[in-house]
């Protein structure tokens, strides 16, 4: 660290302090799920379009599109479970009444209002009830309504592949989604348009994060690897 | 071995199809034809191919082949059900089906056999007699006969769009009235399941599925034409059992329709494989490799077309080097994409002045991604020229 930096640290002891923002677990699902989605999409173009094929041999043991396809369902898998718990512990999780103090903010114009103006540049900050401000929020929100869109829209397509054990299982509720959607096509062609959305997302997600490390000055990068965020004492 | 417990079963099945055939067999004959089995004789098959053709019906509808003397017996007695057959907005491509083959098949034998009491392709009454034939029919067999519908219906402020006889009934109205006295109605084809080609976008006459017009229960029959198979085979489940079949979610008997094309192809091998035809008459299509690539939809379509082929029993489309077009699906037209192509290059109505024409959903994606990293590269310079506020 520079001199200069370790000082201004020092200077500012008496007015910042390191609180928990993300918890252990906050901060697991979230790494597991970045990983998941990364290799979903990947699969998933190839399964739309398979754009490689392998070096054909007299052995007919290479089963590579299989191969695409099982990485795409274990990984499919663990996303679901991540969604899952996410969903369920923000809405009884204790650590992560945080998140829930947010839904405030999204009723109110003035917060929108400066927060839009914060990132046009013309406004102040707000101060915030939660962990997140109404625009994050809210992608937040069109995040986990693409997530259970395309967690749906899978389990349609798993259980017209595997038959047995859970798909045999989920059938026939999932051919009544699949009637919903209108047809396994339709399913098909949501379930594509769906990731996509999460990639817009990703993207946008991804440069929010770079810009609040680079002018929030909170650490708020630092966060989602240490759990911790600078804040002023109050 | 089988188990004890599904014998009996079996034997309770058998005894009422027993009764359901000696019930028909008391039944009076609609009119006086030649028997069944006379008619096969002189059209050149002997009783060897009768027994397969019962044999091959047995297994299509999953029965034991002990069942295969029974089937034999109750296409003897299937000219004692009546049944109406009615052309909506269609081509008659599913009567061409069954009917129109180089060598009659028994299919088609039977076809001819049963006692259709209307059916406009192949009755010889036209004009108001040929009115008068389906106005008796229904009233002399009311709750009693077998009802089969091809086409679609249009409907709404287009319903005369089709308008039939010198009465000027629409379709609408006589499949309504036709099938409120049905004892059971099947619709053959997408067509009459779904609204088919014609209910496709735009669907300038509004044309409709038969469900759609009918309270009544529509047993679907899909497929551009379904192979003649399915079509006896549902006429024989009905004959023997006397219920409706065990139905899919889209009313669609669950023996025929119960698997995707994609679960029962034989190029499935090389789709698992990774191998795939580029384009037609490359070296994979030589080889026989799989047809996703090149747009076969058998991965959103449920069917047997693999199991019973047609033309005889011949080939069909798969096995022929051409995929699937998804044609017993609802709407294939409008959800299935282009023919050739796979379906993630579905092209989406997306005008703009032209600009959006040829537009797949990954094109879109493209484009607002773009849009997204133009937005964020001159966000993030302006805010590294002018700071956002503390």
């Amino acid at each position: 660290m520079a001199k200069s930096e370790e000082n201004s640290i020092e200077e500012h002891k008496e007015e910042i302090e390191r609180e928990l923002e993300f918890s252990a677990g906050y901060r697991w699902q979230h790494w597991i799920r970045a990983i998941s989605i990364v290799v979903l999409i990947g699969t998933g173009f190839y399964i739309a379009v398979p754009f490689i094929s392998p070096v054909q041999t007299a052995q007919p043991d290479n089963f590579l599109y299989a191969l695409f396809r099982s990485w795409h369902i274990i990984f499919g898998f663990i996303l679901t479970y991540v969604i899952f718990y996410k969903s369920f512990m923000f809405l009884y999780g204790q650590k992560y009444q945080m998140e829930r103090d947010a839904i405030k903010d999204v009723f109110n114009i003035k917060i929108w209002k400066k927060q839009i103006g914060y990132y046009l540049l013309v406004s102040k900050h707000p101060k915030l009830s939660g962990v997140y401000n109404p625009i994050q929020f809210m992608a937040y929100a069109g995040f986990y309504v693409m997530m259970f869109f395309l967690i749906l829209t899978g389990f349609i397509l798993y259980v017209h592949v595997y038959h047995d054990g859970l798909g045999g299982f989920l059938y026939s509720p999932m051919r009544y989604f699949e009637v919903a959607f209108g047809g396994l096509a339709m399913v098909r062609e949501i379930h594509h348009i769906a990731m996509w959305g999460v990639i817009l997302f990703i993207v946008g997600h991804i440069y929010m994060a770079i810009y609040n490390a680079v002018f929030g000055k909170e650490g708020a990068i630092d966060a989602i690897f240490s759990g911790m965020k600078w804040h002023k004492k109050h | 071995m089988v188990l004890n417990g599904i014998d009996e079963s079996y034997d309770t099945l058998h005894n009422k199809f027993k009764d359901r055939i000696e019930y028909l067999e008391n039944l009076p004959k609609i009119d006086e034809k030649r028997p069944i089995e006379d008619v096969i004789k002189e059209s050149g098959f002997g009783r060897r191919d009768f027994l397969k053709w019962a044999g091959a019906i047995t297994a299509m509808l999953s029965l034991p082949s002990t069942f295969t003397p029974l089937m034999a017996d109750a296409i003897k007695v299937a000219d004692r059900l009546p049944i109406i057959w009615l052309h909506m907005a269609e081509c008659t491509g599913c009567t061409e089906s069954l009917l129109r083959s180089a060598n009659p098949t028994i299919d088609s034998l039977i076809f001819d056999h049963i006692s259709l009491e209307y059916q406009e392709t192949i009755m010889t009454a036209a004009g108001w007699q040929a009115e008068e034939n389906l106005e008796n029919a229904m009233k002399k067999y009311k709750d009693r006969y077998i009802l089969m519908v091809e086409g679609g219906i249009p409907s709404a402020d287009t319903e005369h769009y089709l308008t039939i006889g010198g009465h000027g009934k629409t379709g609408k109205a006589t499949a309504q009235e036709a099938s409120e006295n049905a004892a059971v109605i099947f619709a053959i084809g997408t067509c009459s399941a779904f609204g088919g080609v014609q209910a496709a976008s735009p669907n300038p006459s509004n044309a409709v599925s038969l469900s759609e017009v009918t309270d009544r229960t529509v047993i679907n029959v899909p497929g551009c034409p379904p192979s003649e198979k399915n079509i006896v085979g549902t006429l024989m489940h009905y004959l023997l059992y006397g219920t409706l079949p065990a139905l899919d979610v889209y009313n669609r008997p669950k023996w025929a329709y119960r698997l995707r094309i994609h679960d029962l192809c034989e190029r499935r091998g090389h789709f698992d494989a990774g191998e795939f035809v580029e384009q037609f008459g490359d070296e994979g299509a030589k080889d026989g490799y799989c047809l996703y690539k090149v747009g076969c939809k058998g991965p959103y379509t449920f069917n047997n077309c693999s199991k019973q082929k047609f033309n005889q029993g011949t080939s069909w489309p798969v096995q022929a080097g051409f995929g699937c077009m998804g044609c017993s699906e609802p709407d294939f037209w409008d959800t299935m994409g282009t023919v050739n192509e796979p379906l993630s290059d579905k092209l989406y109505n997306t005008t703009f002045g032209g600009m959006g024409a040829d537009a797949t959903a990954d094109r879109i994606g493209l484009t607002l991604l773009t849009a997204t990293a133009v937005g964020i590269a001159g966000h993030a310079a302006i805010s590294a020229y002018k700071n956002p506020k503390e």
